[in-house]
């Protein structure tokens, strides 16, 4: 539980924080904008990208092929950018994960492995390890909602707070879920194609 | 209604893809041309109104080596809800060596559907498939039913492609993480060793698959602008 605590925490150095989930380029097209449009968007992305992630987090916790899985969620990534994004968070988590808790299991993980794997290897139990990922699927974002849009700090949380995280932990560890999201696909592409200064690498 | 249909194309001597088994069973009506040549066209002509709910159907292709199949819809189908109220589920399974393009009409789920489709297609190490989808929420005017539509595409058993997309569910179609409110979302699947150029616009995009392979999407507020989109990769 302790292991999910931290990496689910906002202060662990795995470079989450420069990740908003697609938040940036929605916030640049006036498609969020306030609480109302960021708890949709929220909404939205907990139910296909964050259902995803926590069923490979939850696979990998139970010990599945972490080769085939990572082979799996690649064909479940049609977009570069969110693969890439996926591949970049799962490697700054490994960094600080194999000073914190060196293990066998690490070694087993692929190369630049997705965040999912190594979630659900580091906490080790398919419930948490849902959990931990389906919640970093929303709070990622809504913390760039705050620096982006200036919105306020309590209502964003509040909206955190609202969300079926558990209910999407729970699901996610029945079957190795594969919903998509067309809109998310289109939003992560075209924020690496977009000019000018970016906040966020996705 | 249940109905299972097979279509078997392959090589012959000369060179021409010809359609070796053809078994329809109402509403899945294959419509052979006639014609020959190096590629097989069939049309799949849906004979009955289909699928309403409670309706199962099934299609398996078998593509063999050097031999390609063009396997083309007519009309839009119209997913209804039947009188039972219980959902429909429609397959279409490829066992592909050498080409197939797939490209059926717009699928418009209309209010009250409820809709599971799947296509799966094991591919060979040089096999090639093309596949378009276009699917509409709703009539014009009616709000959409729920469908649910998975793809999974295989070559040599690795997977390449594997999306489930879910739409009837209001919260995640408006969301701009799930459909934006757009009415139709159009995709087309180019699994080939052809090199395209990635890009896009506002609401489409062309992209690379990790495993080879490309996909373009596309979300829009009409079936003209999204077929248009897809047109032009």
């Amino acid at each position: 539980m302790l292991t999910a605590l931290i990496l689910a925490d906002s202060r662990f150095p795995g470079g989450g924080h420069v990740h908003s989930g697609g938040l940036e380029e929605a916030a640049a097209r006036g498609l969020v904008v306030d609480e109302p449009s960021l708890e949709s968007f929220l909404h939205g992305r907990l139910l296909t990208a964050g259902l995803l992630a926590a069923g490979f987090a939850a696979a990998a916790a139970r010990g599945e092929d972490l080769a085939e899985l990572d082979a799996e969620l690649d064909a479940r990534t049609p977009s570069p950018a969110q693969r890439e994004a996926s591949r970049a968070q799962g490697r700054g988590m490994l960094r600080a994960a194999r000073r914190a808790w060196p293990s066998e299991r690490l070694s087993a993980l692929p190369r630049d492995p997705h965040q999912p794997l190594v979630i659900g290897v580091l906490v080790g139990d398919a419930f948490e390890a849902a959990l931990t990922c389906a919640y970093l699927s929303v709070s990622g974002p809504a913390s760039a909602a705050v620096r982006l849009l200036g919105l306020d700090p309590f209502g964003v949380n509040a909206i955190v707070a609202s969300l079926d995280v558990e209910e999407v932990a729970a699901r996610a560890c029945k079957e190795l879920p594969a919903l998509g999201s067309p809109a998310l696909d289109l939003l992560a592409e075209a924020h690496v194609r977009r000019e000018g200064v970016r906040l966020f690498g996705s | 209604m249940k109905a299972s249909a097979r279509l078997v194309v392959a090589l012959d001597s000369h060179g021409n893809s010809v359609v070796r088994v053809l078994r329809s069973q109402s509403p899945l009506t294959l419509v052979p041309a006639r014609r020959v040549g190096a590629v097989a066209l069939v049309h799949l002509v849906s004979s009955v109104t289909s699928p309403l709910g409670g309706d199962s159907l099934e299609l398996t292709v078998e593509v063999g080596p050097g031999a390609s199949l063009d396997l083309r819809g007519v009309a839009a189908t119209l997913m209804l809800p039947g009188p039972t109220g219980l959902p429909s589920f429609s397959s279409v399974r490829f066992s592909v060596e050498g080409t197939v393009r797939y490209l059926p009409e717009p699928t418009v789920v209309t209010r009250r559907a409820d809709h599971t489709a799947v296509v799966e297609a094991e591919l060979d190490s040089h096999a090639e498939l093309s596949l378009r989808e276009v699917l509409v929420l709703g009539r014009a005017g009616e709000p959409g039913g729920v469908l649910s539509t998975l793809v999974r595409a295989t070559r040599c058993g690795r997977p390449l492609l594997h999306q489930q997309l879910v739409v009837g569910s209001p919260a995640v179609d408006r969301s701009s993480a799930g459909l934006a409110g757009k009415r139709v979302v159009g995709t087309s699947l180019m699994l080939d060793a052809v090199p395209r150029a990635s890009g896009g616009g506002e609401w489409w995009n062309v992209v690379p698959l990790a495993a080879g392979g490309t996909l373009a999407t596309a979300l829009g507020d009409d079936v003209v602008t999204v077929t248009r989109v897809l047109d032009a990769i």
